[in-house]
Parts: structure tokens; C-alpha cells; sequence
């Protein structure tokens, strides 16, 4: 969010352009206040499988007041590649749709999956879908263009409901606690075959490199995503994945990187139109798609 | 007013930084907001002997004296550092700067300590970064470490009259240093760069945040505003500012009258 201060203001029609346009540079300064302020999707957020969840999903929710978030898209995710046994899985999406009853205006889920379940994947995710979730969330037990995961595709691109897969390109010493974690050729892959589904690549800023991700989506389907979440706040970082993918494939999300989150796009190199994009009209189309729309309208 | 403890100069040899010079940090600073940014160039991390370095900072900002303190950096293996050290007060230099993991000493080690100790008797803080870059994504010429916060917290008591700044922390509250009741009391501080206030990715209700806890606990005094630019966006502890639950004095002392008065402005 920017504001422009503009002073002297009977001498600008006399400048040449070039001149004004850099005076107006020169004199914009980012104004937090009205970024905080303005309305935000969270695509990508969580609660946990875990006591006082309950605890957890209202703190989530009071927090993201602060900076305008008004609706949370969250998930109960299994880490670590962890190969867990089907059981596992429920209890975890069943926290999610009880966080959905208990913040119906703020909170939507995700379904989180493992695809070596095959069919108990497949009904865990229509199960799901029906009781209200609006989309798919992978982590790194397989990565995304396994064909493993050709029947979850199949169903996403059937419902039209997005896939959000937990992905990075770590360093090897980090890479090595989640051999199977998705990068952005594993997108562009999966996007080849399934060019209609519609996939987010999480956290641009979950750790790794970021440019080399990125450029790995640049022959993506458009229907290819990325969200700006994650603890990593490099200058430059939203800027880059909107010059190599678009502004429409660009999201908004926290993972827990509440404020850093808030903060990266509203100090990235954007017009506002841009900016509006990421914090709401993505999502909003997004969830379109699928018949679905903001949990609330979008206020200013 | 508003003071950065937290901004560099210079090139990072891995990726390329925007607003990396004098006058564009200065102007980074105007867009953001920010009255004054500590600076040191970042190369002087990556020199054996940083000397040359601390000179051509203290050149390089001189034309902009209001705006850019210059912090000198330090490296306690380099021979005679303690000339170093007597330069850098003659150039101006407001504090001084120690990389451990990338000149290779313990940061609880002799010295480290010899360095801190001599700075405090100068009445310099010394700062510390936790880290430069993500070690998730480091280049493999990089070494690619943070630094040890127990070993930070270790130096802090041996030392207990210095200043120690350990910009781009996370997490914070429940960090070693935090975590040691007889440092509680201590001049260190950490910055806004990296750290979450009110949510952060937990797994039971004792983790769900950080800064707000530490807040909570009574530990406002040691934190201070920094950005980490030209690393990081500025606009992530510019929103945290925003919505740090302190009252309207302890803002002011997190904005820039801590900073002020341990760098003797």
C-alpha cells in the first residue's frame, strides 16, 4: 500500500514527465496502516490435530484480525514423509471441519491426504468436499507428479477444488529429512498431464531457493499457483515470482508467517491493482471455480 | 523518529540486492519510513582482514551523516585487530559487528570475548547477526550457519557489562537467551526482522506465539526495530511495529530510543 505525497502542487503541471514520475517516486512511502486494513484471503494456514485446538483456531482467527485477514484456509497435515496408516488421516480432517463449525465465517479447509491410500484417499477426499472443504492439501509423502497421484488429480480437476502441496528446493542437508519433497518441475510435470487441475505450490518462502523453483514453473499450465507464505522474507521474492508467473498466480498466505507475510506484499514493487490480486481476487477465483465465494465480501 | 539497527551496504555474492547503496538505501529508507539505518558493508563478513572494508564504509556514508551509521566489523583472528578497533572509533564508527561462523571462531570463545570486552569498555554495542541468509538456501561457497544462541547467551555472561544486538533472531521467546533468568536483566537485544508476534506455526498451546510472549513475560526492553534490508522487505517489521502490543512509552523505546542511547547519538 502506497501513499503518494504530493507538496507544491500548482508547480507539477509544469514539469517535464520523466521528472514527475520521479518526483511521485521519490515521494511515495508505504503506508502500513491502510495495508493492514485492507482485506485478506489466507490460503494457506493450519490447525492442528492437537489439545486445545479449539484454543488454537480462535488465537489463529484474533490474530489475522490485526491484519485484516478474514478468512483462514487451513489444514491438519501429517510431516516429516511420515507413511502413516490410513487411520491416522480422519482424525485430522475431522479437526478441520470442526474448526469450520466453530468459526463458519472465518475458517475453510483442506483435505489433507496421503495418495498411497488409493480408494480410502479417493472417499477421504469426496468425504471431505461434501462436509464443505474447498480443496486438497499434500505433504511430502509423495511428490506431486508421482502417478500415485493421477486419481487425486482426476478428482480435483473433476470438482474443480485446488491442491495445495507442501514444496521448496532446500539446500541437500535439509533436503534430506524430506527426499520427497515437491519443487517447481515437479509442478510444471504434473501440470503437463493434469493441465486443467488446478495446484499451489506452498510458500515461496518456506526455505529453499526460491528463484530456482520459480523458474522451474515458468512452462506451468495456468493453472499453476504460488503463495508468498513462509518465515523467509527476502527483498525482491514477490516481485520475482510475479514476473515469472503472472499476477494471477500469485496468493496470499501465512503458514504462521502472520505478520512477515502481510508485510512482504505490501512492501513488494506493486501497483494496487497487483497487490488486490494477491490478497483477494486470486482466491476469490480460486474458490469461483467451484461454485464458492469469500466466506464475506471484500469491504474496501 | 524511527532507527533501523538492522541494514547493510554493499554486495551479497549469491543474489542480487536491490537498495544497496548509500544513496538507494537512503531512499529505501524515505519509501518506508525510516529516519536512520546501521550499516556496515557486508563484504567486510567475507574478508579475512575487514579493515579496508570499515575505511571505505565510513567514506562511503560520510555524505550522508544524518541518515547511515556506520558499524565497524571486527575479526578477533585478524593480528592486531585491537588497531582495528581504535580506527574504527576514530572513523566514527557507533558500534562494532562479529560474524563467527563466517571468520570461524566460537562465539563463546576467548575471542569473541576479548573483542566484546574491549568494546565494552569503549561503550560500543556489539552486534551479532543470528544469521545473514536463510541457511535453507545457501549457496554451497556459504557457510551456511546461524549462529548458536546458547553460545550468544554464554558470551552475554561472560561478559555482562556489553551490549549485544542479535538482529535476525526467530523464535525468541522460547530461545536459549530468553530462557536463562540470569541474563534477563542484561543489555541484549533482538529486532523485529525475522521474529512473529502474535501466531507462529505451533503444535500445543504453550508455542502458539513468540514476540507476544516474550512481551508478556516482561521482555520488551530487549527488543528493537530492525529491518535485515537490503537482505529482507522492510515491510515485515514495519507491520509488526504496527501492531506490537506494548503501551505508548515502550513503543517509543523499541522505535528509536533504546537504539539512541546504545548508540550514543
Amino acid at each position: 500500500m502506497l501513499f503518494v505525497v504530493l507538496t507544491n502542487h500548482q508547480k507539477l503541471s509544469k514539469l517535464p514527465i520523466a521528472n514527475l514520475q520521479q518526483l511521485v517516486k521519490l515521494t511515495m512511502i508505504l503506508d502500513i496502516e491502510s495495508g493492514i486494513r485492507c482485506p485478506k484471503i489466507d490460503m494457506h494456514c493450519h490447525v492442528w490435530l492437537m489439545d486445545g485446538w479449539e484454543q488454537s483456531a480462535d488465537h489463529l482467527v484474533a490474530s489475522g484480525d490485526m491484519l485484516g485477514i478474514t478468512e483462514y484456509w487451513c489444514s491438519s497435515v501429517i510431516q516429516q514423509g511420515i507413511l502413516a496408516p490410513f487411520e491416522d488421516v480422519p482424525p485430522h480432517n475431522d479437526t478441520i471441519l470442526r474448526a469450520m463449525a466453530r468459526h463458519p465465517k472465518r475458517i475453510r479447509g483442506w483435505c489433507f491426504l496421503i495418495p498411497g491410500h488409493f480408494q480410502d484417499a479417493i472417499d477421504e477426499a469426496e468425504r471431505c468436499l461434501d462436509a464443505g472443504m474447498i480443496g486438497i492439501k499434500l505433504y511430502n509423502q509423495y511428490r506431486i507428479d508421482d502417478p500415485v497421484l493421477h486419481p487425486i488429480l482426476e478428482l480435483a480437476s473433476e470438482r474443480r477444488v485446488p491442491i495445495l502441496q507442501h514444496a521448496g528446493y532446500p539446500v541437500p542437508e535439509h533436503r534430506a529429512s524430506q527426499p520427497l519433497i515437491s519443487h517447481g518441475i515437479h509442478f510444471s510435470e504434473a501440470s503437463e498431464k493434469y493441465p486443467d487441475a488446478i495446484l499451489v505450490h506452498a510458500h515461496i518462502g518456506g526455505g529453499g531457493d526460491w528463484e530456482h523453483t520459480v523458474r522451474e514453473m515458468r512452462q506451468a499450465s495456468p493453472n499453476v499457483y504460488i503463495d508468498v507464505s513462509g518465515s523467509n522474507l527476502d527483498d525482491g521474492q514477490v516481485e520475482y515470482a510475479v514476473s515469472e508467473l503472472g499476477v494471477e498466480r500469485v496468493l496470499f498466505g501465512t503458514d504462521g508467517t502472520m505478520a512477515g507475510s502481510v508485510g512482504k506484499v505490501l512492501d513488494a514493487d506493486l501497483t494496487e491493482d497487483e497487490r488486490e490480486h494477491i490478497f483477494w481476487t486470486n482466491a476469490e477465483r480460486i474458490l469461483a471455480q467451484q461454485g464458492a465465494t469469500p466466506t464475506e465480501p471484500r469491504t474496501s | 523518529m524511527l532507527i533501523d539497527v538492522n541494514a547493510w551496504l554493499g554486495t551479497w555474492p549469491f543474489r542480487s540486492l536491490r537498495d544497496n547503496t548509500p544513496d538507494t538505501l537512503v531512499a529505501r529508507l524515505d519509501r518506508s519510513g525510516i529516519d536512520k539505518a546501521v550499516v556496515s558493508y557486508i563484504e567486510a563478513a567475507f574478508h579475512r582482514h575487514p579493515q579496508s572494508a570499515n575505511e571505505r564504509l565510513a567514506r562511503d556514508v560520510e555524505p550522508h551523516g544524518d541518515r547511515l551509521i556506520p558499524v565497524g566489523t571486527i575479526n578477533p583472528l585478524s593480528p592486531h585487530w585491537e588497531d582495528d578497533l581504535t580506527s574504527c572509533i576514530d572513523l566514527g564508527m557507533k558500534g562494532i559487528r562479529l560474524f563467527p561462523q563466517y571468520h570461524n571462531y566460537q562465539t563463546d570463545g576467548a575471542e569473541s570475548r576479548s573483542v566484546v570486552q574491549a568494546c565494552a569498555q569503549c561503550n560500543l554495542p556489539v552486534f551479532i547477526p543470528h544469521r545473514l541468509e536463510d541457511t535453507r538456501q545457501h549457496h554451497w561457497m556459504d557457510p551456511g550457519q546461524s549462529v548458536d544462541l546458547a553460545q550468544i547467551a554464554n558470551l552475554i555472561a561472560a561478559v555482562p557489562d556489553a551490549a549485544i544486538i542479535i538482529p535476525n533472531a526467530r523464535p525468541l521467546a522460547r530461545s536459549p537467551l530468553w530462557m536463562r533468568e540470569d541474563l534477563r536483566d542484561l543489555n541484549w537485544y533482538f529486532d523485529l526482522s525475522l521474529a512473529e508476534i502474535h501466531y507462529g506455526l505451533h503444535k500445543s498451546t504453550n508455542a502458539m506465539k513468540d514476540l507476544g510472549y516474550l512481551i508478556e513475560e516482561g521482555g520488551a526492553g530487549h527488543i528493537l526495530f530492525g529491518t535485515h534490508l537490503p537482505f529482507s522487505y522492510a515491510g515485515p517489521a514495519l507491520v509488526k511495529l504496527a501492531i506490537l502490543p506494548v503501551d505508548e512509552e515502550t513503543l517509543e523505546d523499541i522505535k528509536y530510543r533504546t537504539a539512541a542511547k546504545l548508540l550514543n547519538l
